[in-house]
């Protein structure tokens, strides 16, 4: 296999901490192999800046596998690059070409605040989960695995609202700074299975309240977070979602 | 006790108003009631295929009852002001929850033009409403299909009225869709059949509606 090289200019968002105005720096990278992650590119800028004498990018990461949602930017107007169905740590750098400009700019919606450079503060997905986002189960002896029969069919659809890992690119991407993606399949998850039925009315009360007054927008149907989520999420979670507000609002 | 009860209906349908999906559900409702006031305008404006006069016919039948027509007309002016406020609101709620935009601004979604501009083409055919309404339904109506005949008879009126249809058709190709999604209708069984009425609809919409100006040309 051969490797090869790309020479790229970056421009990158700026931001010493909260209260900063912030701007955008470029920089030119070169001899960038392809074989690398967009996160190793940015490593090897930062080692760069380091040894010059100046402060590195600052950007959320940590399992580097596609699995955590620590990870995310804004490459050239689209969240987590241009690869669907990709976090940022899984893009590598042969999707780009030799002399290509790539503008990088923080995940940004009001109910993130950018802490510095790339690194936003989504605790308010958090606050979200904290509100309804799980079942109460009564300690005691271990149940049988299979005492609860689930269609699978069911189970699929749970376990695919499940694969969220909460990146916030679905808010990042809205043009409302809508989190209805996220909170959609998170109640979605639950609400589907037996076990999270008990609390189904509560749940999508408590979460829904909890997403407005985090600040984040309406959702309008533009379908852009369908369209970036790293994990294929689908606006069906969304229809569900809406069924069980109205559900919990008129009938609880 | 009651009034306690009452109290709690109250309190509970005001937060459902207030929040996010409750928005959206005032948004789908009013607008599948639009869209049904739409049907039913489409129906007695067919009439005019075949003569001006069973169109007057119609209007007189339609007339000939005003009590149904002064409610039903204050109703639909009602959902009309309703779907207008509560989509104006949710424009600027949504422009300020989006802190800063991007410096590259790119859409992940292609054809996403219908949905992009709902505030605006709302916004179009609630001034092309205004004046229909004012040359046409605040009229006499027992000479409407005069009003018409004249109304078209000037090519500027003829185009605007085109026009109002596209931008019309193009609020319904996003709103169609939209209203199902939000009424929670979004399953891979249905899924292809409203895809093709997001279409279909629209289509539809445009091709009546603007054939009746047209019917004066020719
Ligand atoms: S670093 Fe964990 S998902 Fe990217």
């Amino acid at each position: 296999m051969t490797t090869t090289s790309i020479s790229l200019s970056l421009e990158i968002w700026r931001q010493k901490d909260s209260r900063d105005k912030g701007d955008f720096e470029t920089y030119t990278l070169i001899n960038i192999s392809t074989d690398m992650s967009f996160l190793e590119m940015l490593d090897v800028l930062n080692e760069q800046l380091t040894r010059e004498g100046k402060d590195p990018v600052a950007f959320d990461h940590d399992c580097r596998e596609g699995i955590c949602g620590m990870c995310g930017v804004v490459i050239n107007g689209i969240a987590h690059g241009p690869e669907p169905e990709t976090t940022l740590c899984q893009l590598h750098m042969r999707h780009f070409n030799d002399g290509d400009t790539l503008v990088i700019e923080p995940f940004r919606s009001r109910a993130f605040p950018i802490r510095k450079d790339l690194v936003i503060d989504r605790s308010a997905l958090d606050r979200i989960i904290q509100a309804g986002g799980y079942v109460s189960v009564n300690t005691g002896g271990t149940p049988d695995a299979n005492a609860i029969p689930i269609p699978a069919p069911v189970a699929e659809l749970a376990m695919d609202a499940a694969s969220c890992i909460g990146c916030g690119a679905c808010v990042a991407s809205c043009p409302n700074g809508s989190a209805m993606l996220f909170t959609g399949a998170k109640i979605s998850q639950l609400s589907l299975l037996p076990q999270g039925h008990p609390e189904r009315h509560k749940r999508a009360m408590a979460m829904v309240t909890t997403m407005d007054k985090e600040g984040f927008g309406n959702c309008t149907n533009e379908r852009e977070c369908e369209a970036v989520c790293p994990k294929g999420i689908s606006i069906r979670n969304i229809a569900r979602m809406n069924r069980e507000f109205v559900r919990a609002s008129f009938l609880s | 006790m009651n009034y306690k009860l009452t109290w709690v209906t109250i309190m509970f349908f005001i937060h459902f108003v207030k929040s996010s999906i409750g928005k959206k559900w005032i948004m789908a409702c009013s607008g599948c009631f639009l869209l049904l006031f739409l049907c039913s305008h489409a129906a007695g404006n067919a009439t005019l295929f075949n003569s001006v006069s069973l169109f007057q016919a119609y209007s007189d039948q339609l007339h000939g009852h005003p009590l149904i027509i002064a409610i039903l007309s204050k109703i639909l002016f009602s959902v009309f002001v309703i779907h207008i406020v509560t989509g104006v609101l949710l424009f600027f709620q949504n422009r300020s929850a989006r802190s800063s935009g991007y410096k590259v601004q790119k859409r992940a979604v292609k054809n996403s033009l219908a949905s992009r501009t709902m505030i605006y083409s709302g916004l179009f055919i609630m001034f092309f409403i205004l004046a229909h309404t004012d040359a046409v339904s605040f009229g006499d109506h027992g000479t409407i299909g005069l009003t018409i005949s004249s109304l078209f008879s000037s090519p500027g009126t003829i185009i605007f009225y085109i026009v109002s249809f596209l931008i019309l058709a193009i609020h319904l190709s996003h709103g169609f869709w939209s209203m199902l999604q939000t009424f929670g209708i979004n399953h891979p069984k249905y899924n292809p059949l409203i895809r093709n009425l997001t279409y279909a609809i629209p289509v539809f919409f445009l091709l009546l509606f603007s054939a009746i100006p047209l019917l004066f040309v020719i």
